[in-house]
């Protein structure tokens, strides 16, 4: 009997766990390692953001679906990861912590023959001072939505502003990145727009400033280097669209920009011309940049080997080509197609915890050298088909150790992405994209690098209802409902 | 080298322009055919998707001097105004939009270096803004509202920049679609007449509808087949059409054929 060890169950990790259970079945051991007790459906964690959904809503406790199924679910942090085993023994094995109540704290070794690490990524809100509160988490002067508590909080906060324009005070609301390394641009704009549609709806609007910041060196670049798509029968960059999208709605926008520290009410910036300013905000939720969650790689005589494993940010080397050098050496080729880790044969990382061989935006520092650029984003669609593919991959060593592994690179990958600009059965909006391939490949796609026929948009209130639609249809997935298999990621 | 340049409704020009990774000889290339472009029709800026480039360069010539801007971005943008102008593109129509006075930019220059430009001249900051529109595929119009938009069409239409009747380029609408519209309205109806047993209807409203299936089923193969035929005609009636290809004539009428068969044979078994 073999046994698969998932280290995370966010959408990465639970795809992994649930089709290597359905596929190995039992005659093979299925465990899943993550430190939250819920599954959340990240973004719908915008619409708790507004107070238009509640955390119940976009959160399911996972250990009844793991019963259900078959997977042994420990309720735990990985701690490090002994590939080689240790003195006493060559079986290789993770060190967790419990984070279960009653047995928080305690750790225990899980030994495995095949690890999948999709712990997804650490919210390194302390990368910007002002940002953390100096210990890992979120400080007290802005808010998040990336976890369902954070949206809950932040809702609460927003519903304080609401209350102050009501009673005829002046609010200004800031939106964006908090550093000049972040990713996840598409959840900070889904949420301004989503704030600024609850404020119109609540009558406030006009007492109610909305400002969007962002490191991406134009609007819409999303860490993707921007998309083309087919628009109402015309090809529209996505930086006219989302230019149309702020202005319209009124609402400026501050790009370029590195967040470099953060006090009460004040965003301290720097732009990639190199100037400086101060932004001032009565509320503002800017995401945090990612980082590896810190996994530790133990060698079998004990050394630290951690970044033999990993690369300097935390995230797990796979089989992609870290030595691409300058921007202009970049290729399609150089992303990863299995996501096995080069060293270890039977270790895999999936979702965000993979780490990226470069950027997918062109490269960018401001004149006094600060990097400002959106890193590549892992998450939804990509993070649930690399899950998938790498569960097959396992699955199939299990049966032969010669298998092929199976692909799943980004740079052949296309993803759909519908953004939220408002919720409501008549009034929501949301923009429906789709993008192929998500790294561009500049070689078979010359200038633009994707394929234009592919890669297309559609704005309006059907793609509200296609976002809402798919909440159900992926929350429904994750439990493992009937003919869930079918629901593709 | 002089290039050919494109000239509204041209929709090439609509193709997102990508990043320039390399700053070789291939740039150089393309950057002397720009200038030379220029230089033959007397323009002050051109960007390189308006001779089929589809990169992020654009030239503008300032005090006699071709500037390269590869790249390019604007950081901030202060102090809005309508902006009256024209491109030659829209074969110099003027057309007013909003535009930015006062620009922080940044831009890569030959060597690739990121270099940072204040642009505080509002003749210079909108033709900085129309030539980067041409880089992420917008033109003029993309700065219009719908309605605005609307209008401009219909003016540059008066203008006689629309192709002559006589050109080869395939018209905006076909007569081929009338074929389609009739067809798609009459599989329609015998959709409904497929459902209407749901809903309790009398028998002899439904023997009527049989009725209306009988001679429909065949209306759609032959109206099909006048598509097919004249959709051919069009075809060598306007060379650069890439919906006059027959693969599309053919699927067109094969899919609403079939749909044609398949509501005819449930018709047949559910009313007949």
């Amino acid at each position: 009997m073999a046994k698969v060890v998932i280290m995370g169950g966010g959408v990465s990790g639970h795809t992994a766990a649930t089709f290597a259970k359905k596929w190995l079945g039992n005659d093979h051991e299925v465990i899943v390692v993550t430190p939250n007790s819920n599954w959340n459906w990240i973004p719908s964690n915008i619409w708790v953001g507004v107070g238009q959904m509640t955390k119940e809503e976009v959160v399911f406790p996972l250990a009844p679906v793991y019963k259900k199924a078959g997977i042994d679910f420990k309720q735990a942090l990985a701690v490090s990861i002994h590939p080689d085993g240790n003195a006493d023994s060559d079986d290789s094995y993770i060190t967790i912590e419990y984070t279960e109540e009653g047995k928080a704290g305690e750790t225990e070794e899980v030994a495995y023959d095949y690890l999948i690490n999709a712990t997804g990524p650490k919210l390194n809100f302390d990368a910007t001072p002002g940002l953390g509160n100096g210990e890992g988490q979120m400080g007290s002067h802005t808010v998040s939505v990336c976890t369902a508590d954070h949206a809950v909080h932040a809702n609460e906060e927003l519903h304080k502003i609401f209350d102050k324009a009501k009673a005829g005070e002046k609010q200004k609301i800031l939106v964006g990145t908090g550093h000049g390394m972040c990713t996840c641009q598409g959840a900070a704009f889904e949420y301004i727009f989503n704030i600024e549609h609850e404020a119109k709806a609540a009558g406030v609007r006009d007492n109610i400033e909305i400002k969007w910041i962002s490191n991406e060196s134009f609007l819409g670049d999303f860490g993707m280097g921007g998309l083309h798509m087919k628009v109402g029968g015309y090809v529209v960059s996505s930086k006219l669209f989302a230019e149309s999208l702020f202005s319209e709605r009124n609402v400026p926008w501050l790009i370029g920009a590195h967040v470099s520290k953060v006090e009460e009410g004040k965003a301290h910036y720097e732009l990639l011309d190199g100037t400086t300013g101060v932004e001032e905000f009565d509320f503002a939720m800017l995401i945090p940049p990612f980082s590896g969650v810190g996994l530790k790689a133990i060698a079998k005589d004990g050394s630290d080997v951690t970044s033999d494993m990993f690369l300097p940010n935390g995230f797990m080397k796979v089989d992609a080509k870290y030595d691409a050098g300058a921007y202009e050496n970049w290729k399609a080729s150089d992303w990863p197609r299995t996501y096995q880790n080069p060293d270890h044969d039977n270790i895999f990382a999936a979702g965000i915890a993979f780490a990226p061989p470069h950027l997918i935006s062109k490269p960018a520092s401001s004149v006094n050298g600060t990097p400002i650029n959106p890193t590549p984003p892992r998450t939804g669609m990509p993070a649930g088909i690399i899950g998938k593919a790498v569960a097959h991959s396992v699955c199939d060593l299990i049966k032969d150790s010669n298998a092929k592994l199976h692909e799943a690179s980004m740079a052949e990958m296309g993803a759909a992405c519908v953004a939220s600009a408002g919720k409501g059965l008549t009034t929501g909006t949301a923009a429906a994209m789709t993008v192929y391939p998500v790294v561009p490949d500049f070689e078979t796609y010359p200038g633009t690098g994707r394929d234009t026929d592919y890669t297309f948009g559609e704005i309006g209130l059907a793609g509200h209802w296609i976002k809402h639609i798919l909440h159900h249809l992926f929350i429904y997935k994750a439990k493992l409902k009937p003919g869930w298999t079918l629901i593709p990621e | 080298m002089i290039q050919q340049i494109k000239y509204y409704p041209d929709s090439s020009i609509n193709i997102n322009a990508g990043p320039i990774r390399s700053f070789k000889e291939s740039y150089s290339d393309m950057l002397r055919d720009i200038i030379d472009t220029m230089k033959e029709h007397n323009l002050d800026a051109l960007s390189a998707i308006q001779i089929g480039y589809p990169y992020q360069l654009m030239v503008i010539k300032e005090n006699e001097e071709y500037c390269a801007y590869a790249n390019p971005r604007i950081i901030t943008q202060n102090k809005p105004f309508d902006s009256t102008e024209e491109s030659i593109y829209f074969k110099n129509h003027a057309i007013t939009v909003k535009r930015y006075e006062e620009l922080s930019i940044i831009y890569d220059d030959k060597n690739g270096d990121m270099k940072t430009k204040k642009i505080d001249n509002k003749e210079e900051a909108a033709t900085f803004q129309r030539k980067l529109d041409y880089l992420f595929n917008g033109t003029l119009l993309d700065r219009l509202n719908p309605n605005q938009k609307e209008q401009a069409i219909k003016a540059l239409a008066g203008k006689g920049i629309m192709p002559d009747k006589t050109d080869d380029y395939c018209p905006t609408f076909s007569k081929k679609e009338y074929f389609v519209s009739v067809t798609d309205k009459l599989l329609f109806f015998m959709f409904v007449s497929l459902i209407l047993p749901l809903f309790g209807v009398e028998k002899s409203t439904l023997e009527s509808w049989y009725t209306y299936d009988k001679f429909a089923f065949p209306a759609v193969i032959l109206i099909m087949i006048g598509f097919f035929f004249y959709a051919q005609y069009e075809a060598k009636k306007y060379k650069q059409c890439t919906s006059c290809q027959i693969g599309n004539n053919i699927g067109v009428m094969v899919k609403r054929i079939t749909v044609g068969v398949v509501f005819a044979v449930a018709s047949y078994f559910i009313l007949g």
